[in-house]
């Protein structure tokens, strides 16, 4: 497998946002999907016949008959199915949205930044109508 | 007494007609997650990291209906991100009840009382509002400053409107004890009808990974907090699954026992855990590999004592021995002889 940042087989790093994976074979896929399939953010999915998909991965069947991933299509409702064996390259290229808010650093923050932070949260919710 | 009577009845009916049809796995509480959006980023919590189109996804009323027939869980959990964002929430809870389902809708109490006309009082209704310990403790893990207050405003105004009003508390490992057994006491002065907790779950992708309690830092801390009880504290929960979670019986996982339905699918195999979607009810019990989770039986269950694991078998405990159903009739006609 190649992609565009070091790859270390077996634990992933910190995290995936900004690398692309081209498999070269069945386990590189594989290994890829199980990144994409535990990534909090959208994937861009390149298949064979040159169509690409930029969504969330969310499911994936390994264990009888084609192997297959759904994602939700980040511009339409519903769920799309594709097959491991259609995929050419996958791009972590949504953000991390589980990366870099560790509990240790919000409470190692300081207080103007935990206020800040929490005041930009309250916004958003309150832009939408949830508060 | 933390439970109507009519719900004791309905679970113990429940479950021993289940029993009586020799079915080995049923559910018994239905964990359904209309929607993952939140109005608030708790630092310990895992389900609300995902991109805006999946957070602005919403399970319509006829779908959540539809899981709760297919599943038959007498009481439907439904958690979340925050169910009363869901502009369609009050429908959905009374299709539920219609269904004659018992329905704890949990809530971090923000939208509460704007939100209380919409749902008429109900034995078969119960608030489940988020209460992770005094006010300090509560604002720094729901990471804003307030919302204790904005909560315990929101209960009073629930309970003066005769609303069955629970709390659930999530505990991590720099819980004091005392300052937990005093929360205990100042929610039930408040007047709620029982209270939930349980240990935090390490979630794979929860920010808070460090944080959150190891087995025997689990039964140590629960311990501490439920021995000598006083006696005015109510549990919305099973008795052997508190004592469970002090070390007192051994349980083995019955992840089927609080089966998940969000607007990915039925998951697999746990509220907690994330291993694949299944379409239907049927498919997630006869295609996942139960045996293969568990203490013991899987490094991500390790460490895992949470009540959607675990209070199952302490229900099963109760209708499959006998020292369980003793014990669990004495602990409810005597909870402070623990």
């Amino acid at each position: 497998m190649t992609d565009t940042k070091q790859h270390s087989p077996g634990a992933p790093p910190a995290t995936l946002q900004g690398r692309v994976f081209t498999p070269h074979s069945h386990q590189d896929l594989a290994e890829a999907i199980e990144f994409a399939f535990d990534y909090r953010g959208d994937v861009t999915i390149s298949l064979r016949s040159g169509e690409v998909l930029c969504g969330y991965l969310f499911n994936r069947e390994t264990t009888s008959g084609r192997s297959w991933v759904e994602m939700f299509p980040a511009s339409h409702p519903d769920a799309r199915r594709v097959y491991y064996d259609e995929v050419a390259t996958i791009a972590f290229t949504g953000e991390d949205t589980a990366n870099g808010k560790s509990w240790d650093t919000w409470v190692t923050k300081k207080d103007s930044e935990r206020n800040l932070e929490a005041a930009q949260v309250a916004s958003q919710a309150h832009a939408r109508g949830h508060l | 007494m933390a439970v109507p009577l009519s719900q004791m009845y309905t679970v113990t009916k429940y479950v021993l007609t289940q029993k009586l049809r020799g079915v080995k796995r049923y559910p018994l509480v239905l964990m359904l997650e209309p929607l993952f959006r939140c109005n608030l980023a708790c630092a310990g919590c895992g389900k609300i990291q995902y991109p805006d189109h999946v957070l602005d996804k919403r399970l319509t009323p006829e779908q959540c209906w539809g899981a709760a027939q297919e599943c038959g869980a007498p009481i439907v959990s439904i958690p979340g991100g925050e169910p009363l964002i869901h502009p369609e929430m009050a429908t959905i809870v009374k299709g539920l009840i219609d269904q004659g389902r018992y329905v704890y809708l949990c809530t971090n109490a923000i939208l509460l009382e704007r939100k209380l006309d919409e749902y008429p009082p109900s034995k078969f209704l119960t608030l489940s509002v988020h209460m992770d310990g005094l006010r300090d403790e509560h604002d720094l893990a729901v990471c804003r400053d307030g919302v204790y207050d904005v909560a315990v405003k929101a209960i009073k105004a629930a309970l003066k409107r005769g609303h069955r009003v629970t709390t659930n508390t999530t505990l991590f490992d720099d819980a004091n004890p005392e300052r937990v057994r005093q929360f205990f006491d100042e929610m039930m002065a408040l007047g709620v009808e029982g209270m939930m907790i349980s240990p935090g779950y390490s979630y794979q992708k929860a920010p808070d990974q460090q944080h959150f309690l190891k087995r025997e830092r689990t039964r140590e801390l629960f311990s501490r907090i439920l021995g000598k009880p006083k006696r005015g504290w109510q549990f919305n929960q099973s008795p052997l699954f508190l004592d469970f979670l002090m070390g007192r019986r051994e349980y083995q996982c019955t992840p089927w026992g609080n089966p998940t339905y969000n607007v990915f699918g039925w998951q697999k195999p746990c509220y907690l855990l994330q291993d694949g979607y299944a379409k239907t009810f049927r498919e997630l019990m006869e295609t996942t590999a139960w045996n293969d989770y568990g203490t013991a039986r899987n490094e991500k269950c390790a460490d895992c004592m949470v009540h959607c694991g675990y209070e199952a078998s302490a229900v099963e405990d109760t209708f499959g021995t006998l020292s369980g159903f003793s014990r669990t009739v004495k602990l409810t006609l005597l909870p402070t002889s623990r």
